[in-house]
């Protein structure tokens, strides 16, 4: 007999879910058919969630769990519970969307209640479920503080279900991040309870990893009741673990050896031991999902600001291995941003890492990562850039080869400047700001790709990280500019603009300005002049803020400012002498080359000192007139005291000067 | 500064270096600091003719944690070149941690290494331990004068490896061979050097002073690497 079709569509699923709620009793099968149909559909497909997302299925899921809770022991009620759970679980796993769903239907109240039925089979979906809320960051933090959640959480680690204890690990992991929070964990005997668990099934020992490595980070009181365990035996146990043959309990071991590490220098100190998690780690890249997604972060994390990790990271070959990992095939995104990451660190320090990035010829995968669609990938490859061009060797060197050429890095990265993402935009600054150094004077480069235009753009904006690392990208990329790059540069920027910059907010801001001025007047004479016009805009500009500011590197800037116009022709000289010694009697200005002398940082001290050896040049013409003022002014007296000065630089200095004064005093006598 | 191939003397291969060429910590002594330029002559005498090129030479690089400096080195009268020949160098300073008085390559036996050191006055207070262990039980504290120590130098001892030609092909007919002994002064910024190699006229003369570029002053610009 012909019957009529059911249709499977979302839409009629979903109105039949909500339509089963008033008749759990009745219509249980029908219902348990569209739940499975439903759970069937979404597991693993996005898509597919999100379509029942919008249309509400989550709120009627969790209303036919609560009906079939209520409605007592049948086993169609328990074969709902355990499919409404089940639908529940999936909808959150993955999918924020759908986590935030079945937060706001209350779920977890009801599916926490499944923990405690007689059945094993509700348990099992229940704590199935939960652990698939709880791996979410949208879920709520477990509070520990409180009593009886403790009790419960304990009573869940102890349980004989499998599943239930895995749930318990997953709300550890999930929860555990103060201090206070790790040592209630430790004092309740947890650490001893996941160190059992260890020895439990594949996914036991996997969330006891995660669970350990959360209540030991950062925490050396954690880590040594962890190693005191059975007498270290719980150490043993996770350096053996290191080695598993699954690839995920492998990466759990290395982070938690990592982290044991961090917390603790006294444990984990063995080089061998750093090699293996090294060349582990590296092997790891190569496994699918979470392990190859995750081992060059955790990479990243032992080695950071090591240098002598670095070495061996180097020794057993993994710049040569992350290169060739990079020239495969397509990388996705979150695991490319790892390796760049990685090979960022190693490139930070040695030469030689750089030198094997650079022959390995994978520039060209950095400049494709420029241009990412994930914004994490893009600030990944311009660090990785940044430290590539920490080497004056490459960068004299690659600059001629070609390699960072305008239009596969310059261009890739000065677009970077409008990318939607500040972070973005200052890696890019980072980047740029090295890259720009480039020591041939062939600054054109950067002007005609309009990196100038953008870079002074952004030296105006509000955020301040954009506005110094971009001041400090023009400072570096005025160094050793020839006449052309520095008027380029200038016509940009502005006497005005520059001006106001070295009065900036901030005094990291204003260091940078004063240092971009520094390189500005370094030079030719034809540079100093820039000084003066505007009635001498920027070196008043300089002059004040040397005078107001507490800043010690500020005043260093400024001096070297004052210092390199002082080495110009007469007038130029003079004009410092002014700020030196001002005609109108002005306490601030008179004294602040005096306590500057008296400064406790030699190079501040130095710069005053290279400055007056450039006001009192023997070959300029005023410079016996300049010697008497400054001999009036007591700056003399001040420097014959630091001649003995313990800073060899001051010494020597103070030394020129006050052989320079003699002379230019003996030819005038 | 390259100097004729006389024979058919390959370069040297270019030796790793671990360096960091950030520039967070400023030069202990300002006259070595990025930027600064020197100009001098280097002897090239051999027995059939006296010869001294023109030499320039600007400091990019300065990493005293690592004993790095490296720089850029513009030989002017080359005989036979079209333009000045410049060349990129990297520097170890003698500091008893990143580098020891023995060269250990380049084709200098620890005797070479005696033989150019003791050129330096500097280095005579030292003799006789370098000739003892090659300078590891010295007590840098005692020698301020010499060693990169803390902000504390003097006349620091370097090598000088030319790395690469800059401006002209490798095939020009010139050699990189060798390295330089060197001796900063601090004092002045002066600087003495011997250029070593073993195929070319021992014991070559480098002699820079410090120089202002035309101006009436000393200028110092600087550049920061993140």
């Amino acid at each position: 007999m012909p019957a009529s079709k059911t249709s499977n569509r979302p839409e009629e699923l979903t109105e039949r879910l909500g339509a089963g709620v008033a008749s759990v009793d009745a219509g249980s099968e029908t219902l348990l058919k569209v739940l499975r149909e439903v759970k069937n559909q979404i597991i693993g497909n996005k898509t597919k969630k999100l379509t029942y997302l919008h249309l509400g299925a989550v709120p009627k899921v969790v209303s036919i769990l609560v009906s079939a809770l209520d409605s007592g022991d049948g086993s169609t009620a328990a074969s709902l519970v355990v499919q409404s759970a089940a639908a529940l679980g999936s909808f959150a796993c993955g999918v924020d969307a759908g986590v935030q769903a079945v937060l706001d239907a209350g779920a977890v109240t009801h599916l926490t209640r499944l923990l405690s039925s007689p059945d094993e089979k509700v348990v099992d979906a229940g704590a199935r479920s939960l652990r698939m809320i709880f791996q979410s960051k949208l879920s709520p933090k477990y509070d520990y503080l409180q009593e009886n959640n403790m009790k419960f959480l304990l009573l869940l680690l102890n349980s004989e279900n499998e599943n239930v204890t895995d749930l318990a690990a997953s709300i550890i992991t999930h929860s555990c991040e103060s201090s206070t929070e790790q040592k209630i964990l430790c004092d309740a005997g947890v650490l001893e309870r996941l160190v059992t668990l260890l020895e439990g099934s594949l996914c036991q020992r996997d969330s006891s990893l995660d669970s350990i490595a959360a209540i030991i980070r950062n925490n050396s009181e954690s880590v040594s009741r962890f190693v005191g365990i059975d007498n270290g035996k719980a150490l043993s146990c996770i350096v053996e673990l290191m080695k598993d043959r699954y690839p995920r309990t492998r990466l759990l071991a290395c982070v938690c050896l990592i982290v044991i590490g961090h917390a603790s220098s006294f444990y984990v100190q063995e080089p061998e031991i750093k090699t293996k998690l090294i060349l582990i780690l590296t092997e790891l890249l190569e496994e699918s999902g979470r392990p190859g997604d995750e081992a060059p972060f955790a990479l990243v994390s032992l080695i950071a600001n090591k240098e002598d990790l670095h070495k061996q990271a180097l020794s057993v070959n993994v710049v040569e291995k992350l290169c060739s990992f990079l020239c495969q095939a397509h990388i996705d995104g979150k695991r490319l941003q790892g390796v760049l990451l990685v090979l960022a660190e190693l490139c930070s320090n040695l030469e030689k890492c750089r030198d094997q990035f650079m022959s390995s010829k994978v520039l060209n995968v950095v400049a494709d990562a420029l241009k990412h669609d994930c914004p994490n990938v893009r600030i990944a490859a311009c660090t990785c850039l940044t430290s590539i061009s920490r080497s004056v060797k490459d960068l004299l060197q690659n600059l001629f080869a070609g390699y960072l050429a305008k239009e596969s890095i310059v261009i890739p990265l000065v677009l970077l400047l409008q990318d939607s993402s500040s972070d973005v935009q200052v890696a890019a600054l980072k980047a740029i700001c090295n890259i720009v150094v480039d020591f041939m004077a062939r600054k054109t480069i950067f002007l005609q790709s309009g990196c100038v235009k953008q870079l002074v753009q952004l030296s105006k904006s509000m955020d301040c990280t954009l506005r110094l690392n971009a001041v400090w990208a023009l400072r570096n990329m005025m160094f050793h500019a020839d006449k052309i790059g520095k008027e380029g540069i200038l016509s940009e920027l502005t006497e005005s603009m520059l001006a106001s910059l070295i009065c900036d907010s901030e005094p990291h801001v204003q260091e940078q300005a004063l240092a971009l001025v520094r390189n500005l007047v370094d030079g030719c004479t034809d540079s100093i002049e820039r000084m003066f016009v505007e009635d001498g805009m920027i070196l008043n500009a300089v002059a004040r803020q040397v005078r107001l500011t507490s800043v010690p590197e500020v005043c260093i800037q400024g001096m070297f400012v004052l210092g390199n116009v002082a080495a110009g022709n007469d007038a130029h000289k003079e004009a410092v002498m002014t700020y030196f010694l001002p005609p109108k009697k002005d306490e601030i200005s008179s004294a602040f080359i005096t306590r500057f002398l008296q400064s406790t940082d030699s190079l501040l001290q130095t710069a005053v000192i290279w400055c007056i050896v450039n006001l009192t040049y023997p070959d300029s013409p005023s410079s016996s007139a300049r010697v008497s003022r400054l001999r009036d002014a007591g700056i003399i007296a001040q420097l014959k005291n630091m001649i003995n000065n313990p800073c060899l630089d001051v010494k020597y200095r103070v030394r020129t000067a006050l052989g320079q004064c003699t002379i230019i005093e003996q030819n005038s006598s | 500064m390259p100097v004729r191939v006389v024979e058919s003397s390959a370069p040297s291969p270019a030796p790793g270096q671990d360096a960091n060429p950030g520039h967070a910590l400023p030069p202990a002594c300002t006259l070595l600091g990025v930027g600064q330029t020197f100009a001098g002559t280097q002897n090239v005498s051999s027995s059939q003719k006296d010869e001294a090129w023109k030499v320039n030479v600007r400091i990019q690089g300065f990493d005293p944690a690592h004993g790095y400096l490296c720089g850029i080195m513009e030989a002017l009268n080359v005989p036979y070149a079209e333009t000045p020949v410049v060349t990129f160098w990297e520097g170890e300073i003698i500091d008893s941690k990143n580098y020891t008085f023995y060269t250990g390559k380049w084709e200098a036996t620890p005797d070479d290494d005696v033989k150019h050191w003791s050129q330096f006055s500097s280095f005579s207070p030292l003799l006789s331990q370098v000739k003892a262990d090659g300078g590891k039980s010295l007590d840098l504290s005692n020698y301020p004068y010499i060693f990169m120590n803390s902000d504390q130098l003097y006349f620091p001892l370097q090598r000088w490896k030319e790395q690469y030609f800059v401006n002209v092909s490798v095939d020009c007919g010139l050699t990189i061979a060798g390295f330089y002994y060197v001796c900063f002064s601090c004092i002045d910024g002066s600087i003495n050097g011997f250029y070593y190699d073993p195929n070319s006229s021992p014991f070559q003369k480098l002699e820079l002073k410090s120089t202002n570029e035309g101006r009436s002053g000393f200028s110092f610009s600087s550049y920061q690497l993140q």
